[in-house]
């Protein structure tokens, strides 16, 4: 039924002005709302420090004054500060590994970032971040309101790396033409050969098995023909092959 | 298992990108997971809130504590829902002993006290492991990933109580001015009302009913993800479609 249809899946297609495609990856609630929480302990606690330490200078009014000041410049610019850095992420982002960017994925400019911390107020209300926290979870892109307004997406910096070095193999040519994205998959399946076991590996071998060529001498197991394969696939050539 | 007809695009994920798949995941199938569990979760609150004359409190812990049990439930439909099938009340009924059947102890007790209870709960149910085959695999699935599926169940009781007390506060900012102060000590105050406890048990009862289905799909999407990162099923769903 809805085997047509794409298969689900949370990324982002962009497209440079340079017609060059990206895909992003929108980070979602659940790294979100951890990254605030560490995000407003550590305004929490810069705050208390600040507020001792301007108390133990002054002893007066003017300390209490003084520390509402910073307050409030801890609540409205303390995201700014952080998003306009290098690295683009408040501490608590950074943390969990996320980034704030434009939807285009370009780093954020003053403007955005400055555009969508101020509208953390609306995403706040009724008193709990319930608003902004109602958006990512019904939205594709997981955007609060502050988000759509400045045009941002934050999203994850790090990617999940499985892949590890090729196995040795004798390059092997491939039994007929292959698509770009099978050779992808022989390729990427190669590269796992460390994280599964033998068994393992030689059953989804099997799957693939019709891409190699049974070498003259029968007796190869799937996996030495589709690794390579892997190897002819990714340049190499072994001794004495045909150009 | 057909892991060629999962609807999800099955890529190397980090653990919280995972988690956000399941959010997808839920609002893809939003009308078959609501249809279903929506009608037992109603009656499961008419049962909790009869136990109202017992004590007043009773309702609300009644729910928090069948919710593992709920869980279970909503696992059934959104495991259909990877495979893209829409489940209604009818589906729900006719499984009802494997889905309820046994494991109460389990369910509500280890369940109900574990820290990553969506995310172990696939092993259990779908995997169908009791005992020692359970302990262990459940020991292999939370190696170097408990902590994530700990933060991400954090993550989700926070938004749980950011939502219930959204909800409240917006009952709050409808109320006339002068009746604010009156309507904040009724709810918060000391005072002998069973009102209170009642319209307390309805809102965490619609906060449950809105993001409990959330929680678990994103548990079986990291649990999904674990299996990718264990055998390599992003290999073998691409491997059975293009060759």
């Amino acid at each position: 039924m809805s085997s047509v249809t794409a298969p689900l899946d949370t990324l982002r297609a962009v497209e440079t002005p340079e017609g060059i495609a990206l895909t992003l990856r929108p980070a979602g609630l659940a790294a979100r709302a951890l990254a605030f929480m560490i995000d407003m302990c550590l305004r929490g606690v810069i705050f208390w420090l600040l507020f001792i330490v301007l108390m133990l200078i002054f002893r007066s009014g003017l300390g209490v004054a003084l520390a509402l000041i910073a307050l409030f410049l801890l609540e409205w610019f303390y995201p700014v500060a952080f998003e306009l850095t290098k690295r683009g992420a408040t501490p608590g982002k950074r943390a969990l590994g996320l980034t704030v960017v434009m939807d285009n994925g370009l780093p954020v400019t003053p403007a955005a970032s400055l555009l969508r911390n101020l509208l953390r107020v609306v995403d706040f209300l009724p008193g709990t971040y319930a608003f902004g926290l109602v958006t990512m979870l019904l939205r594709p892109d997981f955007k609060r309101l502050g988000d759509m307004a400045a045009g941002t997406l934050v999203v994850y910096a790090e990617t999940a790396a499985l892949d590890g070095a090729l196995p040795e193999a004798e390059p092997a040519p491939p039994a007929r033409l292959l698509t770009a994205r099978q050779q992808l998959a022989v390729i990427t399946w190669a590269g796992r050969a460390r994280r599964l076991t033998p068994e393992r590996f030689e059953e989804l071998a099997q799957l693939a098995a019709s891409a190699s060529e049974a070498p003259p001498g029968a007796g190869a197991t799937a996996t030495t023909r589709l690794l390579g394969l892997a190897h002819w696939l990714s340049g190499r050539r072994g001794e004495g092959a045909a150009p | 298992m057909r892991i060629e007809a999962i609807a999800l695009t099955l890529r190397p994920r980090l653990s919280l990108e995972a988690a956000d798949l399941g959010l997808a995941l839920a609002r893809a199938e939003a009308r078959s997971v609501w249809r279903a569990f929506g009608p037992l979760f109603g009656l499961v609150v008419l049962l909790a809130v009869a136990t109202f004359d017992i004590a007043p409190w009773l309702p609300m812990l009644l729910i928090w504590w069948l919710k593992p049990w709920l869980d279970c439930s909503l696992l059934f439909i959104l495991s259909r829902a990877v495979f893209g099938q829409s489940t209604s009340p009818a589906d729900l009924w006719r499984e009802r002993s494997a889905i309820w059947g046994g494991q109460w102890l389990r369910v509500l007790f280890r369940q109900r006290l574990a820290p990553w209870r969506s995310f172990t709960q696939p092993i259990c149910q779908l995997e169908g492991l009791r005992g020692k085959a359970l302990r262990e695999r459940r020991r292999l699935l939370l190696k170097g990933r408990g902590g994530a599926a700990m933060m991400m169940q954090f993550a989700f009781s926070y938004i749980e109580t950011a939502l219930y007390l959204g909800l409240l506060l917006t009952i709050l900012l409808f109320t006339p001015e002068n009746q604010q102060a009156g309507l904040f000590s009724w709810f918060f105050g000391e005072e002998e009302s069973g009102w209170v406890d009642l319209l307390q048990t309805f809102l965490y009862a619609a906060v449950v009913l809105a993001l409990e289905p959330f929680f678990v799909a994103a548990g079986l999407t990291m649990y999904l993800n674990r299996r990718v990162e264990l055998e390599a099923w992003d290999i073998e769903q691409e491997f059975r479609h293009v060759f």
